[in-house]
């Protein structure tokens, strides 16, 4: 039998390796740009270009060409075919060198939105993926979705209002709920609200808010804002953020200082030998979970206390109606309490 | 809640049989199916074995039977069926245990359901309780584990439960074999329908639930008259139960 | 009954559902509680408020504390386990002594007395009967030995504090503290780990769970591991410290297979099932002593009994093609030399040979009949003597015999260590596959259960080999 050299053989091995991390690897792989370029053909094209337009024109700016180019990662011979396809079936016109959203383009775009904030809703309830990818599925699957699918997609879901990001999903007849609430970067110094909406877009800025921790329906007062931070508390945390970070967090403003209910806490901040009572859970804890806890007694009005510290601090034992029952720290920070 | 009457039809144990056999229950030669439910970590197996003298494991873990597991006694010359049902701790989340508990007692229509708690966490045990007596009214409170309550001190008195609930309800300590002939008597005596059931529904419910889930079982009830749980399946319903939807379509309650 | 209706029905769910909104599940929870704790009052009372019983908090203290919680634990595993190892040597020679000393030959003879033709006997006997003798005397003992123990701790209620005690570190790794448990389980039997993975509520964490149970050195794969190491790790110490020496290499196996499982479960929770569902709770349930002979009983009849009857209706075909690979012949030579001679080169890549390949491929039925195939292809291939005839399994009495049969079929320290480590990473047996089957009811994941660890195999056994040799 021939002996196979093993220094040949390694070389061998790991230029194979590496061929196949490049071809395979997630996103950035070569088998997924293909896919990916396969696929954004023109209707992905046009899609994009139309949300763009449509989430502009609720914000009142104006885009142009150039404009276009700049924020759609696309070939520029393909954006200006399409664009130029788009007028052609009247989706879009030009207006003072700037586009412009037709009816029917505006009722195509709303599709789509409601296609993606379906589907965010729906991999928040039903799935397992992090919060951190759900913005990035939805971008593809906006565009595989048909309108038959996506109302499918909504019964299943229960026709839900709003998206777990807190936007509001337009409805089959393209009604949308009105954004409400200011930045909570304007907000003043004493000011009483509740976080309405987390912005998924950056990229960056959202994952800093993951990284906090900053809860969605969560009751904040703001004490101090200035060009360098903008503190605020929350369910018993105090929050430092950059004035861009806080940018992108809406706040509804609550007027009644009355309903300001600043010794509501996190379960995961409860210490041994306290007592609480459970509030409710916090509208980031979703789907399966929810009901989970739901099922094993962590209702409203129930009371609480931790029964046993673990070793490597995670998880906790929380001793409910009887019951030892072990939470995670990220699941204990999403029930709401209120000592005793 | 109003009252139903029964036809002879839905009494006689040929009725159940037929749901019964669209689970997979051998029926044949039983005069009565009995399911045993009840929250994980409550001595049901013990008390499964106990009735059947089987010695099916019993782990001191929540959820060790998923898959059921049946057998059979006899008393009084009748012959009993006896199906161990996965311990969940509700019956409204979408679990496979849960779904699984749930189709046999809403599906598989046995005689009746004989539900095991434990007696030291009565509180979290009656949540379950109460999402059964909605679907069935006939069944069985075990009060298990009496044992271990009076080591914590805690007394239940069976008497006012059985009252609130509207069932019999039997104290035992399966493992010492405490309660199990009277707990066999009560089964026999329901099961010949000599005692009857006034099971608790569930009452505080805010106003404008109340309101849809009454609208709802309504209408049920107008399709379907004989259906006892109409507002259970409103609950459903108004979760979007697609396994309920499903049901009332192909008429499978009925 | 018309359709209609039930669909109109359908429709003002729908429409109710809506003006309802998004929190009727937790309103509906909220109110049944409500109501059982209305109930409560009425009927139950307590003359210790809510304070839990006073031993168990304390054992609860002792068992998850900082100093004391882990070592408990691992003496507790370490007991356990080598109760099995060590206990179940006895019954199982004896069983060996009376399955495959006296009865095997009964048996030969009996079918020499019927005048049975030659391949009828050796494919009933040598074959089938020979097979189920051989995973019966090597599984049973240790099995039996090992479930009832597990179960006792189980039936008390320690093993739920082990499952909160671990969980951060599996929490690393995308995997539940029950995992631990399951784990533990899998070093009795991966079949069992794997069913045990049922205590797991959680979608993603009870498929990784039983994706990764098998890198879990089972029973089966323990007297291989003691083998090898006695042989050829022990030898290359002086002999004062060889028997330390084989005795942490195959608890260096043990670990490293704990290391892959992490690893692994870790891999799998970032890719394939990161959308599988996922939620975590565990319930520490009250200590109850468990009922001692009840236990043992039903743990030896729920557990060892089903697995073993599993093994022993995969063992049994397996036995049947083995002897027949050996007895079939094309041209000069049997299926199975030419199927080693084809093996072969891929094998030497890998550091392995021919036969260790091909006793791995016809003994996925158990891996506890790998050693007596690999032990009868080498006597077959060389052509030394010893063996017991073609296709027929063996083991010899002595380890020092053993060594020599293997150095003459050109084992080397390379190979006994990348057999060992083969032996921890390939494909699980064919009644692990099977439960894997029946607990995920999906042949996708039944396929990655079973793929995933040969891969691992060939890549660890292939990387150790060509840096061995650059190095010797």
């Amino acid at each position: 039998m021939s002996t196979i050299n093993p220094v040949v053989s390694l070389l061998v091995f790991f230029s194979l390796t590496i061929l196949l991390y490049y071809v395979f690897r997630p996103t950035k792989g070569i088998y997924f740009l293909l896919k990916k370029n396969y696929k954004s053909k023109t209707k992905t094209i046009i899609e994009d270009i139309l949300k763009l337009l449509y989430h502009n024109q609720v914000s009142n700016k104006n885009l142009t060409t150039n404009d276009l180019t700049d924020k759609l990662n696309y070939n520029n011979q393909l954006l200006i075919e399409s664009i130029s396809k788009m007028i052609e079936n009247e989706l879009i016109y030009m207006e003072n060198d700037s586009f412009r959203l037709t009816e029917l383009g505006n009722e195509y775009a709303l599709q789509i939105v409601r296609a993606h904030r379906l589907w965010e809703k729906f991999l928040s309830e039903k799935t397992g993926f992090d919060k951190k990818e759900w913005h990035e599925r939805a971008e593809r699957k906006e565009h595989e979705l048909s309108v038959d699918e996506t109302n499918k997609l909504s019964e299943l879901l229960g026709d839900p209002k709003y998206d777990p990001h807190g936007d509001p999903i337009p409805t089959k007849t393209g009604k949308v709920a009105p954004k409400k609430g200011v930045s909570l970067s304007e907000l003043s110094v004493g000011a009483v609200g509740r976080i309405i909406h987390i912005e998924d877009e950056p990229e960056i800025i959202y994952k800093q808010i993951l990284a906090e921790k900053i809860h969605l329906d969560s009751q904040i007062r703001v004490v101090e804002n200035n060009r360098m931070r903008v503190v605020f508390h929350s369910e018993g945390e105090k929050f430092v953020l950059a004035p861009v970070v806080a940018g992108n967090i809406t706040v509804l403003v609550l007027e009644n200082q009355a309903v300001s209910e600043e010794n509501i806490m996190r379960l995961s901040s409860l210490q041994e030998n306290e007592v609480a009572k459970i509030i409710g859970l916090s509208k980031e804890c979703r789907g399966e979970n929810r009901r989970r806890l739901l099922d094993l007694g962590f209702v409203r009005g129930a009371i609480v206390e931790v029964d046993l510290r673990n070793p490597l601090k995670d998880p906790t034992a929380f001793l409910i109606k009887g019951t030892s029952i072990a939470l995670r720290e990220n699941q204990a920070s999403k029930i709401l309490i209120k000592k005793e | 809640m109003e009252k139903q009457t029964k036809s002879a039809c839905e009494t006689c144990s040929h009725y159940n049989a037929e749901g019964l056999k669209k689970l997979g229950v051998n029926t044949e030669s039983f005069d009565f199916v009995v399911a045993l439910a009840g929250n994980p970590n409550t001595g049901k197996s013990t008390v499964f074995n106990a009735l059947t003298g089987l010695r099916q494991h019993t782990g001191n873990w929540p959820g060790k039977t998923v898959a059921r597991a049946e057998g059979a006694f006899e008393y009084n010359a009748q012959k009993y069926k006896l199906v161990d049902l996965p311990g969940t701790y509700s019956l409204l989340s979408t679990s496979e245990d849960e779904e699984v508990a749930r189709d046999f007692i809403l599906f598989g229509k046995p005689t009746l359901t004989v539900i095991v708690v434990d007696a030291s966490r009565l509180e979290r045990n009656l949540n379950l309780v109460l999402q059964i007596l909605e679907i069935t009214d006939h069944a069985i409170l075990c009060l298990n584990l009496m044992d271990e309550a009076k080591r914590n001190h805690i007394e239940v008195d069976a008497r006012i439960l059985a009252k609130d609930l509207g069932i019999p309800v039997v104290a035992t300590s399966a493992r010492f074999k405490e309660g199990i002939p009277e707990l066999l008597k009560t089964i026999s005596d329901l099961a010949n329908r000599k005692i009857t059931c006034k099971p608790h529904k569930i009452k505080n419910i805010p106003k404008n639930i109340e309101k849809a889930v009454e609208e709802l079982s309504t209408s049920i009830k107008k399709e379907y008259p004989t259906i006892a749980n109409s507002r259970w399946l409103a609950f459903r319903l108004l979760e979007g139960d697609k396994q309920v939807i499903e049901g009332l379509r192909t008429g499978k309650f009925v | 009954m018309s359709t209609k209706n039930i669909e109109h029905i359908i429709e003002l769910s729908k429409d109710l559902r809506w003006q309802i909104g998004d929190d009727f599940h937790d309103v509906l929870s909220e109110s049944i509680y409500a109501e059982a704790s209305k109930i409560v009052e009425s009927s139950v009372k307590k003359d210790d408020q809510k304070r839990r019983f006073r031993i168990d908090a304390q054992i609860d203290k002792i068992v998850t504390s900082k100093v004391w919680g882990f070592p408990i634990m691992l003496l507790l595993l370490g007991v356990v386990l080598w109760l099995t190892i060590i206990g179940a040597n006895y019954p199982s020679s004896m069983l060996a002594s009376l399955l495959l000393d006296m009865i095997h030959p009964m048996l030969k003879n009996g079918a020499n007395f019927l005048d049975f033709p030659w391949w009828l006997s050796g494919f009933l006997i040598d074959g089938v009967y020979l097979a189920v003798a051989w995973v019966i005397a090597v599984m049973l003992p240790p099995m039996a030995i090992f479930f009832p123990l597990f179960t006792l701790l189980e039936d008390f209620g320690y093993l739920p504090r082990v499952a909160f005690n671990m969980d951060a570190l599996f929490k690393k790794s995308g995997a539940h503290g029950k995992q631990a448990l399951t784990m533990s389980m899998g070093f009795g039997c991966n079949a069992a780990g794997v069913v045990a993975t049922r205590i797991i509520d959680s979608p993603r964490e009870r498929l990784i769970a039983i994706i990764t149970n098998n890198f879990s050195l089972c029973n089966g794969r323990w007297p291989t591991q003691i083998l090898l190491a006695t042989i050829f790790i022990g030898a290359v110490v002086p002999e004062s410290y060889s028997s330390l020496a084989s005795l942490s290499a195959v608890i260096g196996i043990a670990v490293l297979g704990i290391f892959f499982m992490f690893f692994f479960s870790w891999a799998l929770s970032k890719t394939v099932l990161k959308g599988e569902v996922s939620t975590f709770n565990l319930e520490l349930p009250p200590y109850r002593p468990p009922v001692f002979w009840k236990t043992i009983y039903t743990s030896l009849i729920d557990r060892t009994l089903i697995v073993l009857w599993r093994a022993i209706v995969f063992a049994a075909p397996a036995g049947a093609v083995i002897w027949l690979i050996c007895n079939i012949y094309i041209g000069s030579e049997s299926i199975a030399a030419w199927l080693v001679h084809s093996l072969d080169g891929f094998g030497f890549l890998l550091g392995l040979n021919g036969v260790v390949l091909l006793a791995y491929i016809v003994a996925i039925p158990a891996n506890e009949i790998v050693i007596p195939t690999i032990l009868m292809l080498t006597v077959m291939v060389v052509g030394i003597g010893g063996g017991a005839g073609a296709g027929v399994m063996f083991e010899l009495d002595s380890v020092t015999a053993t060594g020599d049969v293997l150095k003459a079929g050109g084992w080397t320290l390379l190979t006994a260590v990348n057999v060992m480590l083969f032996s921890l990473l390939h494909n699980p047996c064919s009644t692990t596959i099977y439960t894997i089957y029946k607990e995920t009811k999906s042949k996708k994941w039944t396929t990655i259960a079973s793929i995933l660890p040969v891969i691992a195999g060939f890549v660890v056994t292939f990387l150790v080999a060509q840096v061995w040799r650059i190095f010797s």
